[in-house]
């Protein structure tokens, strides 16, 4: 039986799309007349399409072509670009790092980052918060990625609801009564007694407990980089203050960034939760009638939640002109534009100074001074020690104050699951 | 003419039959597998790949040590049976209704198919909201009635109900079509015999039908145990944030879950290959269970 | 007699004589009573909410699907959130890089699965069985599992960003292999098989003019699931395309971006890429239930 003879056409046409297929007919991303495609990889929103800047950078560079990819959870995003990052030859130009992760990328990931300091961004080091520059520098000296932006941490409240249940609504008086955050939670308490059906004082025990943790210093690492979780008080005590929340039935038992979290701002579930300056634009995203019923007041101690970095890989074929992309990203020109667009609170100290940002009053906020707000948190945030799993471990915190919440779990058992959980990542 | 020949269909033609797939498979299938398992033996961050240590069967120890491993394993098999027997029996009503002769009989079948056509993130997402403590309408229907609502998504098996009730959804159709196509293949005049002898249309069913589509269920119960220990869509979307977790404590983390919380979530790729390769091992030993089992009964039942 | 015997008499009573009586008999004669019309159009309709959801979601704003009751009715925002979609990405280049991928695997696959399929079910060699037993083995493997290296070869060969990258590693189905397998022991006779042979054509030729046609109605079958399969497949297509070349589900996946995801254009861009599928449905349809008719009548 020969074989030639008479194959089934069809077997041949696969056999030809699959060898048309095999030929990598893809472009590159560098002509040889100097124009060049940047891709940029970020997560969530920075706020830079929105506003127009890779349109006008564009404009002001026509020889530069920007290209974005943005996944929307930061925890799809950070494990997809692993394999980018670990590869011989570059997909990525500029790759974002959150303040979770900036930890790893400066202790463990030195070697793949481009130290941004050799591409000129050492003279921009007065222009940071101190604790937000240091943050991105290796302990040799490293700059690793240059600031975008900060979260610093206020309370956001729902005015009517408040009113509703008899308490002052004024922010400069709530600031005083909850001078610490047990007065805090002791306001939720008198909340509760004369509240709305339906209607807990604050959105979940997890986003109180990061709100509280936010003070410290130290939070799951020491200096040297050992886990100290278990044993911090801070962490301790931030937990026991949300387990009492939770037990008093202060929260309303939801999880963050979820569907049902989502519609709760417009439904009144919730009257209060620990609001870093990005969740402004959120609010307003998600109850879009809230206009006057919401306002910002200062909470009881200094903290950051969130924040971000933009750095270049080394397997970047394009790491100059990546550099003078981010380095105009960052510039307290687009980080003004950035907070009057979107509430991202300027990582840069001289974009905070600026009058846009320092004397911005929000209207849906009842005229709250957002910008003074935010900016004396962070003037006063401490130099906090990151480490590498920062954000995993918060994750598992919260997951353990859920349980409590939601199922009924005694706080003793969340603890020691949640210390089972901690030791499965850290191991 | 006859020509004095080789018995035809052997020699060389079969292995070229199945040359395509095995090539393809060889080349992007197995070699990645047996990488896996070259990962499993080491401690492999996902952030630092260079950085592999050789550990041996040390991430299978710690595996069949985990309390996280064994609570998947419970979960995954809960989940399996609930969402794949009664999804497998419905799936046959369904297919013999669809047999008959019907008006608008291609409009039914290819409805009974839109759940397959449907995102597995579109559905989950309308699923978890139908199933949502507070603005959740099975909760709103379940108060029509005056039951208090359910926190679907916290309770163990509420939860586990719940995604079942997804893959159910998503599965039904898909399974009624497989055996509806072997229904076709089932010569009528089995029937009219049954028939002559005073079957109704239940003993039909029950004793032409179903022994006729045997070789097709079982290939639907093989196919469906795979599915099954590999879940892993819907109960990490249903979950959402804590979607990798399986819920504040694992209560629906199957297996595949597992492998993706501690792969993507937890950077320890060598552990996450261990699970992949122990869900493999689980699978084969599953799958020649049931083969042998079903074997053996029909051979017992002729 | 009282009742049927075993299946077995009853199944040797229909196969007795071959050539006399078509091999394939028509369908279950039937009808179909109104309790069946019932059931079947309340399956209809659980089967078909979310996509009547993700219409709903896709017409209306995010303000008015978040509010409480959630609106039943479609309402006037379509082609603004269409706008507003494809301001985000080029959904049309998208659904073009679907059809592509899926086409291709739906088309390989069924072409690979029926050769495989047939040389196991009907054809002899040695290692027959071992080389089953493989196929089905590589069922079992999850998907996940050979991901990571899979990624770092297709980095190696460029393939990042391009198409074959996805379509290649998802052509092997051995579920297809399986399928093709299972059918065409049951529907194809040997005697015609050996008719072909003693005819003097090669296995091939037999596989062209005998094989294919009996395996017609489940060659249409597999390749539209694994059509639809390919179409929603996300985990690795999201690994190895970005949003410059992206499939529909990518594409989706970079979609509502912002500090608060927009559902409302999300779900537009859903129900946008599920169109075409639901097309593919209606128009190959009546085609694909024709070729299971068909195979059913034919001698």
């Amino acid at each position: 039986m020969r074989i030639t003879r008479r194959m089934p056409t069809a077997v041949v046409g696969t056999l030809v799309v699959a060898a048309l297929s095999l030929c990598a007919c893809g472009s590159d991303s560098s002509g040889d007349d100097g124009n060049v495609t940047l891709n940029v990889q970020l997560f969530g929103s920075f706020g830079y399409k929105e506003s127009g800047l890779f349109d006008e950078y564009q404009k002001q560079h026509p020889n530069i072509s920007i290209k974005f990819t943005s996944v929307q959870q930061e925890s799809s995003y950070w494990p997809k670009i692993q394999s980018q990052l670990n590869a011989p030859s570059g997909v990525g130009d500029v790759y974002a790092a959150e303040v979770s992760r900036i930890a790893q990328v400066t202790q463990n990931q030195a070697d793949r980052w481009v130290d941004l300091k050799t591409l000129g961004a050492g003279d921009l080091e007065s222009d940071y918060y101190e604790w937000k520059w240091k943050a991105g520098t290796t302990s040799d000296g490293k700059l690793l990625g240059l600031g975008t932006d900060i979260g610093p941490l206020a309370i956001c409240y729902r005015k009517d609801l408040f009113a509703q249940a008899g308490l002052p609504t004024d922010r400069q008086e709530l600031a005083k009564t909850w001078s610490s955050w047990q007065a805090f939670l002791d306001v939720g308490k008198k909340y509760k007694e004369k509240a709305p059906r339906n209607s807990a004082f604050v959105d979940t025990a997890g986003g109180l407990y990061n709100a509280i943790l936010g003070s410290s210093v130290k939070q799951y690492y020491d200096e040297g980089g050992k886990p100290i979780y278990e044993t911090n008080p801070a962490v301790r005590d931030a937990w026991n203050l949300a387990v009492q929340a939770a037990q008093t039935g202060l929260t309303a038992r939801l999880k963050q960034f979820d569907e049902a979290w989502n519609k709760a701002f417009a439904s009144g579930s919730f009257a209060s939760i620990a609001c870093p300056s990005w969740m402004i634009s959120y609010i307003k995203g998600q109850d879009k009638n809230g206009s006057g019923k919401w306002d910002v007041a200062p909470g009881p101690g200094v903290g950051n939640w969130g924040g971000s970095y933009l750095g270049i890989p080394k397997n970047s074929k394009h790491q100059k002109e990546a550099y003078d992309l981010i380095r105009w990203l960052t510039a307290p020109d687009q980080q003004v534009r950035l907070f009057r667009d979107s509430g991202i609170f300027p990582s840069s100290k001289v974009a905070a100074a600026r009058s846009e940002v320092a004397d911005a009053k929000d209207p849906y906020f009842n005229d709250a001074p957002v910008g003074k707000i935010f900016s004396d948190v962070a003037q006063n945030l401490p130099v906090a020690v990151h480490g590498p799993r920062d954000g995993s471990v918060l994750d598992i915190f919260n997951n353990g104050l859920l349980s409590i919440e939601t199922q009924n779990t005694a706080p003793d058992k969340a603890w020691q699951d949640t210390m089972k959980n901690v030791k499965n990542i850290l191991d | 003419m006859f020509k004095a020949r080789r018995r035809p269909g052997q020699g060389s033609a079969p292995y070229l039959f199945i040359a395509p797939f095995f090539l393809v498979f060889a080349a992007f299938g197995l070699f990645p597998i047996l990488y896996t398992a070259w990962v499993s033996l080491h401690e492999v961050d996902l952030q630092n790949p260079d950085e592999a240590r050789w550990i041996g069967l040390e991430n299978y120890r710690h595996l069949f040590r985990s309390e996280f491993f064994w609570k998947a394993l419970e979960n995954t098999f809960t989940i399996g049976v609930i969402s794949t027997v009664p999804q497998l029996c419905m799936a046959l009503g369904i297919a013999h209704l669809l047999n008959y002769r019907l008006r608008g009989r291609t409009f039914f079948r290819v409805a009974m198919l839109m759940p397959y056509a449907t995102s597995v993130a579109a559905a989950t997402l309308v699923f978890a909201g139908l199933f949502g403590r507070d603005f959740g309408m099975i909760n709103w229907l379940l108060g029509q009635v005056g039951i208090d609502p359910v926190d679907w998504e916290s309770g163990r098996w509420t939860s586990q109900i719940a995604i079942s009730t997804i893959i159910t959804w998503r599965w039904v159709g898909y399974n009624a079509l497989i055996y509806l196509a072997g229904m076709q293949s089932i010569p009528a005049d089995l029937y009219e015999s049954a028939a002559i002898d005073g079957a109704g249309r239940w003993q039909q069913f029950r004793y032409v039908t179903i022994p006729s589509l045997r070789p097709t269920i079982l290939f639907t119960i093989v196919v469906s145990t795979i599915g099954a220990i590999q879940v892993f869509g819907e109960p990490l979307l249903f979950g959402g944030v804590s979607g990798h977790l399986g819920g504040a404590s694992r209560q629906y983390q199957t297996l595949g879950v597992l492998l993706y919380d501690e792969g993507w979530f937890n950077y320890k790729l060598g552990y996450a290959a261990a699970v992949a390769w122990t869900m493999f091992l689980i699978i084969v030993a599953a799958v020649v269970i049931n083969t042998t089992l079903a074997r053996r009964r029909w051979r017992n039942g002729a | 007699m009282t009742g049927p015997d075993r299946p077995q008499d009853v199944r040797g009573a229909g196969t007795a004589s071959p050539r006399r009586r078509p091999w394939r008999s028509r369908p279950r004669r039937g009808r179909a009573g109104p309790l069946t019309y019932l059931v079947l159009i309340g399956l209809t309709v659980v089967s078909v909410f979310p996509l009547y959801w993700t219409l709903i979601a896709a017409t209306r704003s995010n303000a008015e699907i978040n509010s409480v009751p959630p609106p039943m009715v479609p309402g006037p925002n379509l082609l603004k959130n269409i706008d507003l979609a494809y301001d985000e990405i080029d959904l049309t280049k998208a659904i073009v890089n679907s059809l592509i991928v899926s086409g291709t695997i739906a088309v390989g696959t069924v072409m690979f699965c029926t050769l495989a399929g047939f040389a196991f079910a009907k054809l002899r060699f040695r290692f027959r069985s071992v080389l089953f037993g493989l196929t089905i083995g590589t069922m079992m493997i999850p998907p996940s599992l050979g991901a990571i290296p899979l990624y770092m070869m297709m980095v190696e060969l460029g393939w990042i960003d391009h198409l074959q990258a996805v379509v290649l590693p998802t052509l092997v189905s051995a579920f297809g292999v399986f399928f093709m397998r299972q059918y065409l022991v049951e529907a194809l006779p040997n005697e015609l098989l050996e008719a072909g042979w003693v005819d003097g054509a090669s296995t091939f030729r037999v596989f062209r003019s005998v094989v294919l046609p009996i395996a017609r109605p489940a060659m249409a079958v597999l390749g539209m699931l694994v059509f639809l399969q390919a179409w929603n497949d996300f985990f690795w297509p999201i690994l190895a395309l970005t949003a410059n070349n992206p499939t529909v589900q990518v594409a989706l996946n970079n979609l509502g971006q912002g500090y608060v995801p927009d559902r409302s254009v999300i779900m537009a861009g859903t129900f946008l890429t599920t169109v075409p599928v639901i097309a593919v449905f209606a128009l190959l349809g009546r085609q694909i239930v024709g070729g299971i008719m068909q195979g059913a009548v034919k001698g």
